[in-house]
């Protein structure tokens, strides 16, 4: 005889029996969930929205819509994956309110969560010559920001699944609704395009422009 | 230098699925065999890790035990919240239910009553012609109605009884 599918995530999955002890009224086990996720969906959400103090705001609106639905809660896939699914819809509704307010996403960004200045700004600042070695940490950090901020939502959130909670393609595609081949497209398309924007940089510390004299 | 047509037949696409690991073994085999003899494949592979390397420098902010604990506050007191919300509501609910039944009911009443008045009763009308039931064969054999209203108008019976009094 086969578990039921519920079963078999309960099993494999240690952070949907914690959910299932919340569901049964165990605020403990909450508080030890939020201690798991809080910093990745920081993290995430950070990356995501732009901005590490929105972040924290969007993770725990992100909490709290998990423990209302606790009473509702079935193990169908793996917790995280339920749980950055939430994160995801948060991230984006908060990105379409910011839109509709024209809250311009440059605009955050010049106004310091991270100190990242817009391409152009970079651009003269890092002097245009400057090889990749010498390129600090700093610098080299807001540059991927920008870039990263350059990708469309769907191509950032997959990049960003991928590359800080390492999820699989199947796991993306669960989080984001998407098949796995559009995922593969996705990731493909969201890499080449950080490749076009930060190997000039990373090469010779030229913006990937400057040569065309745009 | 132009890259061979062995490297043009692996697409970035492939390339980046075999950097995640997400490739079948066939394909897998083939890249590693392309990564140890083709040069173009190697530097394409190189860049495409480098700059997903890059991605490492970006920031990972850290929430210690304060933010759970504000957390925890704030779910609760919303949950509480949200517990009250629902109570008051449930007891508009109810309000708003009474209430209609309530309508109901008077409307059903009120309109029972009308009904009840408007509807004609065939008993009334029995009783106010009983006089003429009662007297109805003394009418007949009238014959005429006139002739009764003119022995009315000259109080010939009417003034016997009275001088009888």
């Amino acid at each position: 005889m086969s578990n039921s599918p519920e079963s078999d995530y309960v099993i494999r999955d240690p952070d949907a029996l914690l959910m299932l002890e919340v569901r049964n009224g165990d605020d403990a086990a909450f508080e030890e969930l939020m201690r798991l996720y809080q910093s990745r969906l920081v993290i995430v959400l950070t990356h995501l929205s732009g901005n590490p103090d929105c972040a924290e705001d969007l993770a725990q609106d992100v909490f709290l819509r998990v423990y209302r639905a606790r009473d509702s809660y079935v193990p169908k896939a793996k917790f995280s994956t339920w749980l950055f699914a939430i994160a995801n819809n948060v991230a984006m509704n908060s990105l379409r309110l910011a839109s509709r307010r024209r809250e311009v996403k440059l605009k955050a960004l010049e106004s310091g969560q991270f100190g990242v200045t817009p391409f152009d700004d970079l651009l003269i600042a890092s002097s245009g010559q400057i090889p990749t070695r010498r390129l600090d940490k700093i610098e080299m950090r807001r540059i991927v920001r920008v870039a990263l901020d350059a990708l469309n939502e769907r191509q950032r959130t997959a990049i960003v699944l991928n590359k800080f909670e390492s999820m699989s393609y199947d796991d993306i595609a669960q989080v984001m609704g998407l098949s796995r081949q559009a995922i593969k497209s996705l990731l493909s398309r969201a890499r080449i395009a950080l490749r076009d924007v930060l190997e000039p940089y990373m090469r010779s510390g030229k913006h990937p422009n400057s040569g065309k004299g745009s | 230098m132009m890259p061979d047509d062995a490297s043009q037949l692996i697409s970035d696409e492939q390339i980046i699925a075999y950097l995640d690991g997400e490739l079948d073994v066939e394909t897998e085999r083939k890249i590693d065999h392309l990564l140890a003899t083709n040069q173009d494949v190697r530097k394409r592979t190189n860049s495409l890790q480098h700059v997903w390397d890059a991605l490492d420098e970006l920031e990972r902010p850290n929430v210690d035990e304060s933010f759970t604990k504000a957390t925890m506050t704030l779910i609760t007191a919303r949950a509480n919240h949200s517990v009250d919300d629902h109570r008051a509501s449930l007891r508009r609910r109810t309000g708003r239910w009474i209430l209609a039944i309530g309508s109901v009911l008077t409307a059903g009443i009120v309109g029972f009553v009308c009904v009840k008045g408007l509807q004609s009763n065939p008993n009334r009308q029995l009783i106010r012609d009983l006089p003429v039931l009662e007297n109805l064969d003394e009418y007949r054999s009238v014959q005429s109605i006139e002739f009764l209203r003119m022995l009315d108008r000259t109080q010939l019976f009417g003034s016997e009884e009275t001088d009888e009094d």
